[in-house]
């Protein structure tokens, strides 16, 4: 190939490339202020989840791609370590064969993304919108509870910030909205709830066992 | 290079004109002051879809109640140390549903940490309502430059509502609306002429929130480097 070819193909690969917007979404996120229950909780990350990235497919729409995977991870183990008192991060499901020590496994799902930005509104504002799906399994990997989690959040443009940039301050909003959620609303669910309730029967009932399993505490 | 620096100094020291208004509703005509070692905490109103009231009207209001020796708690250091009582869906929105919330002990003695004694809620934003004109730039092999004449119009609507967090109670209200003309003629440079609207109503709330913890009937006090 020629140069002056080799150099447009470079230059109209450099185009295409300045077209897209890419960002991991890093943020930090407080510890809620709830009174923790006393439950050995483990919560199951699945690939999918660890590495989640967004993809816009769209070709009416910019080329966005937004990875969450380390954010949303971050903020769970936040949020139910100060839920619950005692979180494990697990590599796998429990089955009943092959139990764990935990009183309940925390697997989370992200089902939806979703996002706007200010030149397909008419607001000035960077939109994120998630949901996720929460499933709550006991030791034996019987299903306890199943429920939705959403969050929402925006960031107002400013001058001189970056598209990116803007789009990272929203997801944060978005995964602190989610964080909120997920410490009010948990121990509220039903199940959960019924869940709790008959856990504390039991443990008012029978003796305290001897010394027994512990789960690796989290790293 | 002389008449650039010529039109640059003119653009700073020409600001577009800026209008203020400001009303103030006490719900109790005795006096509001904070004593010694008591804390007021700004937070902006953020719960509507369509717009936000921005942190940092938020940020300049405290920064001037601030410099005036009234102690201010930064609204970002309150709202992450009781995460997650204070976010866009949770928080509460009249005085009557601090009562639900103070049940909780461990919410109830970390406010009580900060001294707070005031919570004045900003609710608002700045928007542009209108442009017209056009400027038309070109580079050339002589040179670059710029001809044209743009205008856009930008309206502030803010309003600051102070609970007493002591006793439960909904002090008054503040309101702040500005409205101003930003201008930028070209000939080769573009000029600048802001109309700083939103750092306008700012100024104006801090002057008026100053006020408002004053005794009833002492001078009002103006906050130095307001006009």
């Amino acid at each position: 190939m020629p140069n002056t070819a080799k150099t447009a193909v470079l230059m109209l690969l450099l185009l295409l490339q300045g077209c897209t917007n890419a960002l991991k979404v890093e943020g930090d996120f407080p510890i809620p202020l709830v009174k923790p229950t006393a439950h050995n909780i483990a919560v199951y990350y699945d690939d999918t989840f660890r590495t989640y990235t967004y993809t816009e497919e769209s070709k009416d729409r910019g080329k966005w791609i937004i990875e969450t995977g380390d954010a949303q991870i971050k903020l769970f183990n936040q949020v139910l370590s100060q839920l619950f008192g005692d979180l494990t991060v697990i590599s796998a499901l429990p089955e009943a064969e092959a139990p764990l020590a935990a009183d309940l496994v925390i697997h989370p799902k992200i089902i939806e993304f979703q996002y706007s930005v200010p030149r397909e509104t008419r607001f000035k504002v960077y939109e994120v919108w998630l949901k996720y799906n929460l499933s709550a399994y006991n030791s034996h990997g019987g299903l306890v509870a199943d429920w939705i989690l959403t969050g929402y959040g925006k960031t107002p443009t400013a001058f001189m910030l970056s598209d990116e940039k803007a789009m990272n301050a929203a997801a944060v909003v978005a995964l602190r909205d989610l964080g909120a959620n997920l410490s009010l609303t948990t121990l509220r669910v039903p199940e959960i709830r019924a869940w709790m309730e008959n856990k504390s029967r039991i443990l008012a009932t029978v003796p305290a066992s001897p010394a027994s399993e512990t789960v690796e505490p989290k790293p | 290079m002389k008449c650039c620096r010529l039109l640059i100094l003119c653009a700073i020291l020409l600001p577009g004109c800026t209008s203020v208004t400001i009303d103030e509703l006490r719900h109790r005509q005795t006096s509001v002051e904070i004593a010694e070692g008591e804390y007021v905490v700004l937070l902006g109103r953020r719960q509507s879809s369509n717009y936000e009231t921005e942190p940092e009207l938020v940020d300049c209001i405290s920064k001037t109640l601030a410099s005036n020796n009234v102690a201010v708690i930064p609204e970002q250091q309150f709202v992450d140390a009781l995460y997650p009582w204070f976010e866009p869906r949770t928080a509460p929105m009249r005085v009557k549903d601090m009562n639900r919330l103070l049940a909780r002990k461990q919410v109830a003695q970390r406010i009580d940490s900060y001294k707070i004694r005031y919570i004045i809620w900003v609710d608002g934003n700045t928007e542009t309502t209108g442009s017209a004109g056009s400027i038309g730039c070109s580079i050339g092999t002589g040179g670059a430059g710029c001809f044209g004449f743009g205008t856009w119009d930008k309206e502030s609507d803010y309003e600051a509502t102070i609970w007493d967090y002591r006793d439960l109670q909904n002090l008054g209200k503040i309101s702040a609306d500005a409205e101003g003309t930003s201008y930028m003629p070209a000939v080769v440079i573009p000029i600048p002429i802001i109309a700083r609207v939103q750092n306008n109503a700012c100024k104006a709330m801090a002057e008026q929130l100053y006020s408002f913890f004053q005794p009833v009937g002492a001078s009002q006090n103006n906050v130095p480097g307001l006009e």
